[in-house]
């Protein structure tokens, strides 16, 4: 069981990346295609999650999914693909499903594909939408709970860890962060469902 | 006959009169929303080959009708889907799917564009496409955070309509004062709302 960074750190993989001293954060790999996600995942130090449906030329299935596990060492998946969330736990890793929540009609069918299971958490778009949820819409996304997208400065940030697990950040955000103090309670375990 | 600028100019004056429209899911909201003051109700799930019933009730109540055509069922969201939704006495046709704009304006219909906010990197390309699309409105979603990131946005050449999680007279408003000419919701408590 491992614990889920309180931050991700926004990535298309031109540049080296790495979180920035003093935040602990991972990586969240995204918008890249297949030849330079090989070529970079290798160097990533920190814990890499990995959005498989924006990859360039990697279908995102469960056969994609091993291949990122296996031989890239991604240590989170993201997908809106509930079989591809279950192969990840099949596979000893995690997988945050995710959702996107346009309105609260399309939030409802898209929760009904989520496997709920352990080790499937989710990842909702775009981020700030999780301000304005209504408790009972909130307890029912199962746990950890990340928001992406639209989440661009520190203050945003820490105001939407009051209801997720962990934020999605670009670089510019994630170094102002490290300057700045994270609450308490941030982050999550993951695999407790 | 294609879309006029009276087709759209009428839509708009709607809003302007009220600028809550109601999103029906379910046809059992549908008595409420015909006794709300609102203009126009937007259709969001139907049985899309049963409609012609539905929106000659809307029309009784003198109300425009919108309706969704990527979520009504039976339906396909393309050209000939337009056609039948035309036949069927549509005022306005909301799609994702901008190649679809033209075809819902030659046929008479105003054409709504949604605009989905799923993160900004994926931003531009979303406003490239909607700019492209030739749309007469465009709709933004979830709208709720229209106010968050309306500064990311241009301007558009044309207005916009917001929806998606909006639930209370301070979010629509705050909506209206980022830009929407208005907002679509499923809240009831908001289609009696004097918004302006």
């Amino acid at each position: 069981m491992r614990r889920l960074m309180p931050v991700f750190v926004a990535s298309d993989g031109r540049d080296p990346v790495a979180p920035p001293p003093g935040l602990e954060a991972g990586i969240l790999l995204r918008d890249l295609d297949l030849l330079t996600l090989v070529r970079r995942a290798g160097s990533i130090q920190a814990p890499i999650a990995l959005d498989l449906d924006s990859v360039e030329g990697l279908n995102p299935d469960p056969t994609a999914a091993r291949f990122v596990i296996e031989e890239l060492g991604v240590d989170l998946v993201v997908t809106r693909r509930p079989t591809v969330a279950l192969r990840a736990v099949e596979l000893g890793r995690s997988a945050l499903l995710h959702v996107l929540a346009f309105d609260s009609t399309g939030l409802a069918r898209s929760l009904e594909g989520h496997p709920g299971t352990p080790g499937v958490g989710t990842i909702v778009s775009p981020g700030p939408v999780l301000d304005h949820l209504l408790a009972p819409d909130l307890q029912r996304l199962p746990r950890p709970l990340v928001a992406y997208g639209f989440i661009d400065t520190p203050e945003r940030a820490a105001g939407l860890l009051r209801y997720a697990d962990a934020v999605v950040v670009p670089p510019a955000c994630a170094l102002l962060m490290a300057r700045g103090t994270l609450p308490a309670d941030a982050g999550a375990v993951v695999g407790r469902g | 006959m294609p879309a006029t600028d009276a087709n759209v100019r009428a839509f708009t004056a709607r809003l302007d009169e009220r600028p809550c429209c109601a999103a029906l899911v379910a046809h059992e909201r549908l008595d409420a929303a015909l006794a709300s003051p609102v203009g126009i109700i937007f259709v969001l799930r139907a049985d899309g080959l049963a409609l012609r019933p539905l929106i000659a009730r809307i029309h009784a109540a003198d109300k425009l009708v919108a309706v969704h055509l990527d979520l009504i069922d039976g339906i396909r969201a393309d050209r000939a889907g337009v056609r039948w939704l035309s036949g069927a006495g549509a005022d306005a046709v909301i799609s994702s799917h901008g190649q679809l704009m033209p075809a819902i304006r030659r046929e008479g219909m105003v054409a709504i564009h949604r605009l989905l906010l799923v993160r900004r990197g994926l931003l531009e390309a979303a406003l490239a496409a909607t700019a492209k699309s030739g749309a007469d409105i465009v709709e933004v979603l979830p709208g709720v955070i229209l106010p968050e990131v309306r500064a990311l946005m241009p301007s558009l050449r044309v207005p916009l309509l917001a929806g998606g999680f909006i639930r209370t007279e301070a979010q629509a408003r705050a909506v209206l004062a980022a830009g929407a000419i208005g907002v679509t919701t499923s809240a009831e408590n908001l289609w009696s709302a004097a918004l302006r």
